[in-house]
């Protein structure tokens, strides 16, 4: 049936089918061009790959068996960067939570203030955590508060947007009715708004907490604290039996932030 | 108690929607409006309680001519004013009992219910709302629980809270089952004859709306049509109001 209207509606459009065949074919040529210049632009030489493997193999070489000697040095800077991480997304979330209700449409006070939130968010995710922390570590010097700090500005970006969304997709119904039966508008939020919309609003903290432990792993790279610093130094020292042991850290730390922030979400729906 | 006069609304697109519309609703009387869609029943009541501002005419409830209030003002009359719609409108993720008592929070404005709490004093009232809607025994359960009747009745349950003098009903039955409808209906009537509360309900079941309303008010193209008695309302001004303009 399905392919028999197929076949009725490609006849009925029989005159614009040479323009449309036209259309896709430079539709695919432009493809194939864009695809062309970014070889050209990033140099890409798939015979590196292959000598490569040499190289591969001497790191790999070099790098096991890993070095455990010195993991009790790592587990300060381990709690740095799953702190730099908790930092971040609880100040996130508490900038986050009254900047998304100035920029969700349906209960922001003003058009003016609602677009004004909306830049300031924007703002906040479109730089990057790490140029962020860059930032920071210049205002603030070495260590893990610059690293906190990009997170939770960059987090507020993210998290604004999210749970403005959450507030703007929530039935109003409820709202209306409370608003009907003399109640403040404060009163109206906190008892209509804030339980409709808190446990999708702590999930999705919860998947930015796993998320920033995974960023938070990358800020000491520019010196802003945590097990990021020591890899750096590790790899730059060429101490490669170290930077294994530090990448099993890593592993083991994300998959754990990544499980604990899953559990949590599956209990709270 | 409540009384409109002359209540007119034009929307902004240049559409007159209620054209001077005139009524009253005495205490303990439950009144039913018939009308066809876009009629102009609901902008009547969304006039009333100013959801819609009216752009002429006067709404007075309780005392208060609701058409002319603005905020701090209207907020505080609204308490003697209660209205439930198609959708109970629950806040789902609460319990029944918490929906019930937020009803009360007009009268309990200060910062810690400003914070999310419900004022403890009103639980026992919230509880004989409930038991007024006969569900005092689903006040823990998460208002996400509920039937679409016993929704509907917590909705009621939450206007009664509010303690008003008058209620407005838009469509109350109109997502139910014909079960549920007549125990709707029921409650609405026993609420105006035991409670004495002035009910103005919209209604698109004709022969509901002569079983239970006092009087029944016909409007027609934002008109008043008619506004009879219940018993006096003849079936041919009934089915006018359901034809088409050209007819």
């Amino acid at each position: 049936m399905a392919v028999e209207a197929d076949r009725h509606a490609l006849k009925l459009h029989r005159p614009g089918d040479t323009w449309q065949r036209a259309w896709r074919f430079l539709l695919a040529f432009a493809a194939l061009l864009f695809v062309a210049q970014s070889l050209i632009v990033v140099q890409a030489r798939p015979q590196d790959l292959v000598t490569g493997v040499g190289g591969m193999a001497d790191f790999l070489r070099r790098s096991l068996p890993p070095d455990f000697s010195q993991i009790g040095t790592y587990i300060w800077p381990t709690f740095e960067t799953v702190d730099i991480a908790f930092f971040g997304t609880f100040a996130g979330v508490l900038l986050a939570l009254p900047l998304a209700v100035l920029a969700a449409e349906n209960v922001a006070p003003s058009r003016v203030i609602y677009l004004a939130a909306r830049g300031i968010i924007s703002f906040c995710r479109a730089v990057h955590e790490l140029v962020w922390a860059l930032l920071f570590v210049t205002a603030v010097g070495l260590g893990p508060f610059p690293g906190g700090l990009a997170l939770a500005v960059h987090s507020v970006g993210m998290l604004g947007r999210l749970f403005a969304e959450q507030i703007e997709t929530m039935d109003m119904g409820p709202i209306d009715a409370l608003t009907l039966t003399g109640a403040s508008r404060l009163q109206v939020f906190t008892h209509g708004v804030v339980p409709s919309v808190l446990p999708a609003l702590l999930g999705i903290s919860l998947y930015r907490l796993d998320e920033n432990i995974r960023s938070s792993l990358v800020l000491g790279f520019v010196g802003a604290g945590g097990i990021g610093f020591h890899l750096l130094t590790a790899m730059n020292l060429f101490q490669y039996r170290q930077v294994s042991t530090l990448l099993i850290v890593t592993f083991v730390l994300v998959i754990a932030a990544e499980r604990a922030s899953a559990i949590l979400r599956a209990k709270l729906a | 108690m409540l009384e409109i006069r002359n209540l007119a609304m034009r929307y902004r697109t240049g559409k007159l929607a209620l054209a001077g519309v005139s009524l009253r609703v005495a205490p303990g009387e439950l009144v039913v409006v018939l009308g066809s869609n876009g009629s102009g029943k609901s902008t009547l009541l969304r006039c009333i309680a100013r959801i819609l501002t009216p752009t002429a005419g006067e709404a007075w409830v309780g005392g208060e001519d609701f058409a002319k209030l603005e905020g701090e003002k209207l907020r505080r009359a609204r308490m003697v004013l209660a209205m439930i719609f198609q959708q109970a409108n629950l806040v789902k993720r609460r319990s029944v009992i918490a929906n019930v008592a937020t009803g009360a929070l007009g009268r309990h404005d200060d910062w810690r219910t400003a914070l999310g709490r419900i004022p403890p004093e009103e639980i026992e009232p919230a509880l004989r709302c409930l038991a007024a809607v006969g569900l005092e025994e689903l006040a823990e359960q998460r208002a996400s629980t509920l039937s679409g009747g016993q929704a509907q009745r917590v909705a009621v349950a939450r206007a009664l809270a509010q303690k008003p003098r008058a209620l407005l009903a838009d469509e109350p039955v109109a997502s139910l089952d014909p079960e549920a409808a007549e125990d709707m209906m029921r409650l609405l009537r026993q609420l105006a004859t035991d409670d004495g509360l002035a009910v103005l309900c919209v209604l698109h079941q004709p022969e509901l709306a002569q079983r239970y309303a006092d009087r029944i008010v016909g409007i027609k193209s934002g008109i008043l049509a008619f506004d009879l008695p219940a018993a006096e309302v003849p079936q041919d001004a009934i089915q006018r109001l359901y034809l088409s303009e050209a007819a």
